[in-house]
């Protein structure tokens, strides 16, 4: 099995949060490894929520991104920076 | 995003989990089912299966212009509980959304096997201070939640925009608000045929202590838990209150 690439999954992740947001502004702005969901983007709960199951749909069970984020702190839910999301997709598809 | 479509109208809903369904139904202008997702949802999940919904005119549900009443809702809860397969169902509910488990439960409860009810208001307008909250701007509203919401809505950002605009919304394009104000108590001999085990849990700080009491009373079978915090208790205590659920559904 080939080495999941953190660059693709990078791009993937980005797209799926600017799908979720839908605005205008979510299209021109850069998403990176250190974008924070809260303080940069300032994704809402309930955006969360949406991209959770984006997530799910793309990942599905090898990567069970509720179940890692119903192991936190909702403030550090929305605390994470794209990177950490990252991380875990590789994580588990490693 | 999972959702069912009826009568031109959308409902936003997710299912965690496999087993025997609980349904948990969140409260008015500030919830959504992001209150329940994250923390209790995911923790029922791993024994049952466990169902949010947005009510509708909250999170991604479609927002009419009218049609707030508890029956309303219960047209809603039907389509969700069909979708989901769940004809007999645990209920869980927060604030208003307990109002509509209440309601479920009475009206059929050969469906319900147990119910939870976290702060929950009966009738609506009895919870303190209800009145003055439902004439503040939404700006007001804001700085009025408790700490840990309104972190989640730093001042002049996003979230407190899209805050605004959605209780701007709903307060002042929808009935939710008139609707809310017109529901009814429930006589107490009518809710004393309510035989199901019932867990009431409410804050210490809580506005609506008095309607937890009186359930506890008249229900035949019921509980009363009082937790640190207020109203806003999945928000407030979201480990504790996600686990004393889990326990009772599962004792």
């Amino acid at each position: 099995m080939t080495e999941p690439n953190r660059a693709e999954i990078l791009e993937t992740v980005a797209a799926l949060i600017r799908e979720v947001v839908g605005e205008e502004w979510a299209e021109e702005v850069a998403i990176g490894l250190s974008t924070s969901f809260s303080a940069d983007l300032e994704l809402e709960s309930i955006e969360f929520v949406a991209l959770a199951e984006k997530m799910q749909d793309r990942y599905g069970e090898q990567v069970d991104f509720v179940a890692w984020l119903s192991e936190m702190e909702l403030d550090r839910i929305i605390g994470l920076t794209v990177g950490e999301v990252v991380d875990r997709v590789v994580q588990c598809l490693s | 995003m999972p959702e069912l479509s009826r009568d031109g109208r959308t409902l936003h809903v997710q299912a965690q989990g496999s087993g025997d369904p609980v349904l948990l139904l969140h409260g008015y202008l500030v919830g959504s089912m992001a209150t329940w997702y994250f923390t209790a949802a995911p923790l029922l999940a791993r024994t049952r299966r466990a169902i949010t919904y947005d009510l509708r005119g909250h999170g991604r549900s479609s927002r009419p212009a009218l049609h707030y009443r508890v029956a309303d809702h219960l047209e809603d809860l039907h389509a969700v509980r069909e979708w989901a397969e769940a004809e007999t169902a645990d209920l869980v509910g927060h604030s208003f959304g307990g109002l509509i488990a209440l309601h479920e439960a009475l009206e059929r409860p050969a469906s319900v096997r147990r119910l939870v009810l976290v702060e929950t208001p009966l009738p609506p307008t009895s919870m303190t201070g209800i009145d003055e909250f439902l004439s503040l701007s939404p700006q007001e509203m804001l700085q009025s939640l408790p700490g840990a919401l309104e972190a989640e809505v730093r001042a002049g950002g996003r979230r407190a925009k899209r805050f605004y605009e959605s209780i701007t919304r709903l307060v002042g394009h929808t009935s939710l608000i008139d609707d809310l104000r017109a529901e009814t108590d429930v006589p107490d001999e009518r809710l004393a045929s309510l035989s199901l085990p019932t867990l009431l849990i409410y804050a210490h700080e809580s506005p609506c202590l008095s309607t937890g009491e009186r359930l506890a009373e008249v229900l035949p079978d019921a509980r009363l838990l009082t937790l640190e915090g207020g109203h806003y208790l999945p928000v407030e205590s979201p480990v504790e209150l996600a686990r004393t659920i889990a326990d009772f559904l599962d004792g």
